[in-house]
């Protein structure tokens, strides 16, 4: 396919608030830090933001249009997903198609989340022994009471509920599939609590060990504690502007240079590739693309090129699913391709190096958006992955962003 | 459960709608029962206004053989919802019903520890209130 909005579109500027569990703070009250600090780091003011693109909105967090009128921001574009953490790329792919467009020039991405405020709603008086339950799923699981179930599997009816519990599908018939193990699972948010470790904004940075893992509690099993990324409060926001701007501004520019759209169907569940035989997938072989087909094509590159990749690790296993879905490994090879170091500091490809959403934080991917960026600018610090170049944001769920470091103008 | 009239349920009760309630009116008269494509006759789940291979609104509502295979399953070991407080940890499996559609269920009559993926399973019905009657599998052959 011809691809002319390669290296078009750049992202320009990059914000965060603090990030804790409970910060006492409301989700707009953080969407301001972000998005201000944000347009600091571009150069830029808050009156330069002409587009928004919100990936997760009330209950939990901070909608775009109620952002746009308690921040004064004056937008001509802007767009929300439905609640759901799925949607990063697609908000960063729909404000570069609306600069490239001139629809908007500075479009803030983010999300902005506040759990805590949520779970502080007052509550009835509780008789003594009841079980604390969870911020997400159960009686507020509102993904699994719309018609058609949850994105995620949920099915209340048989206690099917929660974001996690698709992922212990998945990991379940993985670990049938393929003879893979939990304890070789535990790699993964081993490797990320490492990389976190290197990150002072990281919630959780206490080492953590395989026995760590095996010995945390299950929650939906085959998961353990620590195979779940982290609920907390947060915002984090990038700004996305063409790439003749971006060079303009403060910061080094990073560029757009290829991405992939998110799909769906039938072929498709959200913590699988297709082929793999979950909900209605048919059980069959997954063919990856090619080193140099579909996006490192269009970006130039071969898969060999990526200094490092990031995904939406809301739970381990999905990081085993995307690092087979893209190429980076054969289907069922990911366990023995996560061992001995590849994926933490210092590794061959270095995943998460902020930590993810299992250890830095949940801020539905924009967290791992800004690390991206700092990465390519070459502003990671003791996390840099040296000389840094192209870095791929590749879900399981099939989407994905090469960005390139371009430098300054 | 059988014995919890329908007003003292208190589990999540399904989403009924129009294309879906000739399901669950089937499982109240113990029936496993899902759209066949007059066209192609490809059997589909979710229920779906047409066929998700050929788009023909034309099909028929048939019963199915009640056999399948585990595709998947989890354990749940926190309570999320206050009415399975007294089950857990209890199972949720998606199985593979011979006519090739997946369905979330439980297996039952089989430990937790004993169930593994691939086993044949036949459904049964339980009748958990007036109004209510849910597919559960069971191993073949077991209780």
């Amino acid at each position: 396919m011809s691809w002319e909005l390669g290296d078009r579109t750049a992202v320009c500027g990059i914000g965060q608030s603090a990030y804790g569990r409970s910060l006492g703070r409301s989700a707009i009250d953080l969407a301001a830090d972000a998005i201000g600090n944000a347009a600091t780091d571009a150069g830029l003011t808050p009156a330069d933001i002409d587009g928004m693109v919100v990936t997760f909105g009330s209950p939990l967090g901070a909608d775009a249009d109620t952002l746009a009128q308690t921040l004064g921001l004056d937008l001509r574009f802007y767009n929300q997903t439905w609640a759901h953490g799925r949607f990063t790329a697609t908000a960063v792919q729909h404000a570069a198609l609306a600069v490239a467009a001139g629809m908007a020039d500075v479009v803030a991405c983010l999300a902005a989340v506040s759990f805590s405020a949520r779970v502080r709603r007052p509550r009835p008086p509780q008789p003594a022994g009841t079980p604390k339950r969870p911020k997400l799923g159960g009686s507020s699981d509102a993904e699994g009471a719309r018609e058609g179930g949850g994105g995620h599997g949920e099915d209340p009816v048989y206690g099917m509920t929660s974001p996690g519990a698709g992922a212990a599908l998945v990991a379940q018939k993985y670990f049938d599939r393929y003879g893979a193990t939990s304890a070789q699972l535990a790699e993964v948010p081993v490797a990320f609590r490492a990389h976190a470790s290197l990150n002072d904004d990281a919630i959780m940075r206490e080492p953590l060990t395989i026995e760590d893992h095996q010995s945390s509690r299950l929650v939906c099993a085959p998961l353990h504690l620590f195979d779940y990324c982290l609920v907390n409060d947060g915002a984090a926001a990038i700004l996305v502007t063409t790439a003749e701007r971006a060079r303009d501004l403060a910061q080094p520019a990073v560029t757009l240079a290829a991405w992939e759209p998110l799909p769906a169907g039938r072929r498709e569940f959200i913590w699988s590739y297709p082929g793999f035989g979950i909900a209605q997938q048919q059980d069959t072989d997954y063919r990856a693309p090619g080193p140099s087909e579909g996006i490192y094509g269009r970006a130039g590159v071969d898969r060999g090129d990526i200094d490092a990749l990031f995904t939406y690790d809301a739970f381990s296993i999905v990081a085993w699913l995307a690092l087979e879905r893209w190429g980076y490994c054969e289907p069922g090879e990911a366990a023995e391709f996560t061992t001995g170091g590849r994926i933490g500091p210092g590794g061959e490809l270095p995943m998460n190096t902020h930590g993810g959403l299992l250890s830095e934080a949940h801020v539905m991917g924009w967290n791992h958006q800004i690390e991206i960026v700092r990465q390519l600018r070459g502003q990671a610090g003791p996390r840099q992955v040296p000389g840094a170049q192209h870095i791929q944001w590749a879900n399981v769920y099939g989407d994905s962003i090469i960005y390139r470091a371009a430098g300054r103008g | 459960m059988a014995d919890s009239p329908s007003t003292a349920y208190a589990r999540p009760r399904p989403f009924v709608t129009t294309l879906n309630k000739p399901h669950w009116d089937a499982l109240r008269e113990h029936r496993l029962s899902m759209q066949r494509c007059d066209d192609c006759g490809h059997v589909r789940f979710p229920p779906g206004p047409w066929c998700t291979e050929c788009h023909s609104r034309a099909s028929t509502w048939t019963d199915l053989s009640g056999r399948a295979t585990l595709n998947s399953f989890v354990v749940f070991h926190r309570a999320y919802f206050a009415a399975f407080d007294d089950a857990v940890p209890y199972n949720v499996a998606e199985v593979t019903l011979a006519e090739g559609p997946r369905l979330l269920a439980d297996v039952v009559g089989v430990a937790n520890e004993a169930l593994r993926g691939g086993m044949d399973l036949e459904v049964v019905y339980d009748d958990v209130a007036d109004d209510l009657t849910l597919a559960r599998f069971r191993p073949v052959g077991g209780p």
